[in-house]
């Protein structure tokens, strides 16, 4: 594989921790703009616990999962009593407060005689783990792989047993499933825990991978891109924010026909997709019909 | 078994229930009935908590229905149906009985291996419910697809699935045709046989008449009646209220 091919793949499958981490909260009724927020914290945790702190990559990694999720799961506990464009406004809001937190938020210390760690604005260098280690891009890719593997895996699990059919109940009418018995003020908190876990997962394996982080990559539009995955792909099943990543990264900017008009021709595609089918190409009925289909 | 005590729900200045007090037993197939607008949805909302009652109280067994949250009140086994069907109509009609089963038990443990355990769509219980509505067939079909009297029986085989002790039908014979009519007679009885109390309301009155065994009548949110079937039919001020007098004429005109 070529540089650009495993650069492209890479950045496919770090998109991917997004939209499926916004795709977790559509599913459950939520839209959430503001899920760059935890990719943010997961690559500045994992920045810091391997690059100031010299943990262990996995540990590091690790860190800024659990504590984008702690954060989800404690941003949801308020917000999950606001609904539609309330509970959007309030996602967006949160993604620039941490954005302008990390704006002022400096921790340097000195590692092998070089000062390390976030410095503000201008950004977060040096989380070289990968270079110390020796893991070539193509390994990288590997590990990334893996990691949204994991998370494809652990969906597919809920898939199978009561959470993403509570997840999807609640969504579609949370006043019927008060009525079945279901919290829906904690499935709603779990899920926004899941969903930061998810997006902090992918900060911090983006973070090893670029080596430098700083605070106006995390932005509006990586958040309204990544909810736009879900909406595009599809509420079916999880492969549905993989798609969506597929058609933006893989094709629209890649490709070098479509580069300099790639926003005119996504932002078609989002309209086109949401008027021939409101729910996205894999949709749940779609997804049932190519269910039946294998089982067969 | 299910008490309401000087039930009020007012919006506003209309009063929707006004100091209505029932006492349905254990075992029993009790029935709602009154005029459109006489109030009966507004004490089926009151009881399962989607409205908060400007005064008075319901209780189930002793437990307060109205200190708890709408969930909690699924736990101590309250379930319902709707007059306009709700189902969850992008899941199968297994997912639908399955999710509705045991959701409430919310202790932690059980709430995250529930989570991620295989298999549930499969349970004995789902199974038995299935065969209890003739849904068998249509288990892996997305709810949204079934027909409309497939679409009531899922329903009301979903209110089961959480195990209720008091089931509220509202309305269940909207839509269906006289045969229809016979054959959610002997599922509503069939649900009274597995140990549910029914209330039932509904404005088909073969229905009501054949199967209740009390009858309560309401007529502007509050209670004109109470008995048998035999003895509501008697009644001077339920016939009035059904076929009207000049003076109710004249009460509807200016409500």
């Amino acid at each position: 594989m070529d540089a650009f091919t495993i650069s492209v793949l890479s950045n496919i499958g770090l998109f991917s921790f997004l939209a499926i981490s916004a795709w977790v909260l559509l599913i459950c009724g939520e839209i959430s703009f503001g899920q760059q927020a935890y990719f943010a914290i997961g690559a500045y945790a994992g920045g810091i616990a391997t690059a100031v702190w010299q943990w262990p990559f996995a540990l590091g990694v690790g860190f800024g999962v659990v504590l984008g999720a702690v954060i989800g799961g404690l941003v949801a506990w308020p917000t999950t009593r606001l609904s539609g464009m309330h509970y959007a406004i309030a996602t967006l809001a949160f993604a620039e407060f941490v954005r302008s937190c990390l704006n002022v938020f400096s921790y340097q210390r000195e590692v092998d005689g070089y000062l390390t760690g976030p410095d503000g604005a201008n950004g977060f260098r040096d989380i070289r783990w990968a270079y110390e280690a020796g893991v070539e891009p193509l390994g990288y890719l590997g590990i990334i792989a893996a990691g949204l593997a994991a998370v494809i895996g652990l969906i597919a699990c809920m898939a199978r047993g009561r959470g993403m059919a509570q997840l999807r109940i609640v969504g579609e009418d949370p006043i019927l499933a008060g009525m079945q018995g279901l919290n829906v003020n904690r499935i709603r908190i779990a899920a926004a825990t899941l969903a930061g876990g998810i997006a902090a997962l992918g900060g911090a394996l983006y973070a090893h991978l670029a080596t430098y982080v700083e605070p106006a990559q995390f932005g509006v539009m990586i958040g309204v891109h990544s909810l736009a995955y879900g909406l595009i792909g599809g509420l079916g099943t999880v492969f549905g924010p993989i798609l969506g990543v597929l058609v933006d990264i893989g094709l629209l900017e890649s490709l070098r026909v479509f580069s300099s008009y790639r926003m005119i021709v996504f932002g078609g595609l989002v309209a086109l997709v949401l008027i021939l089918r409101p729910r996205g190409i894999l949709d749940e009925k779609t997804v049932r019909r190519i269910q039946a289909w294998l089982r067969r | 078994m299910l008490t309401l005590e000087n039930l009020s729900k007012h919006f506003g200045g209309v009063r929707a229930v006004d100091d209505v007090s029932l006492t349905i037993s254990e075992g029993e197939i009790f029935g709602l009935i009154g005029p459109n607008g006489s109030g009966k949805s507004t004490i089926i909302n009151l009881i399962t908590g989607l409205y908060v009652p400007t005064a008075g109280k319901v209780t189930l067994d002793g437990w307060d229905l109205t200190a708890m949250a709408q969930h909690e009140r699924t736990s101590v086994g309250v379930a319902r149906t709707f007059q306009n069907i709700r189902l969850f109509g992008n899941l199968s009609v297994a997912q639908n009985l399955w999710v509705a089963q045991n959701g409430h038990e919310q202790r932690r443990a059980h709430f995250l291996s529930r989570w991620f355990k295989a298999g549930g769509e499969h349970a004995p219980d789902v199974e038995e419910l299935l065969r209890f509505s003739q849904l068998h067939s249509k288990r892996d079909v997305q709810a949204s697809a079934l027909s409309f009297g497939e679409m009531r029986r899922l329903e009301m085989a979903r209110a089961l699935a959480s195990n209720p002790r008091v089931l509220l039908l509202d309305e269940p014979a909207a839509g269906a045709s006289l045969e229809d009519g016979q054959l959610l007679a002997e599922r509503i009885r069939a649900v009274r046989d597995r140990g549910v109390t029914v209330l039932l309301i509904e404005h088909m009155m073969e229905l009501v008449m054949g199967i209740t065994d009390r009858i309560a009548v309401l007529n502007f949110g509050r209670k004109i009646a109470e008995g048998s079937p035999t003895e509501v039919q008697a009644n001077e001020d339920v016939r009035a209220a059904y076929l009207g007098s000049s003076h109710k004429k004249e009460k509807l005109i200016h409500a």
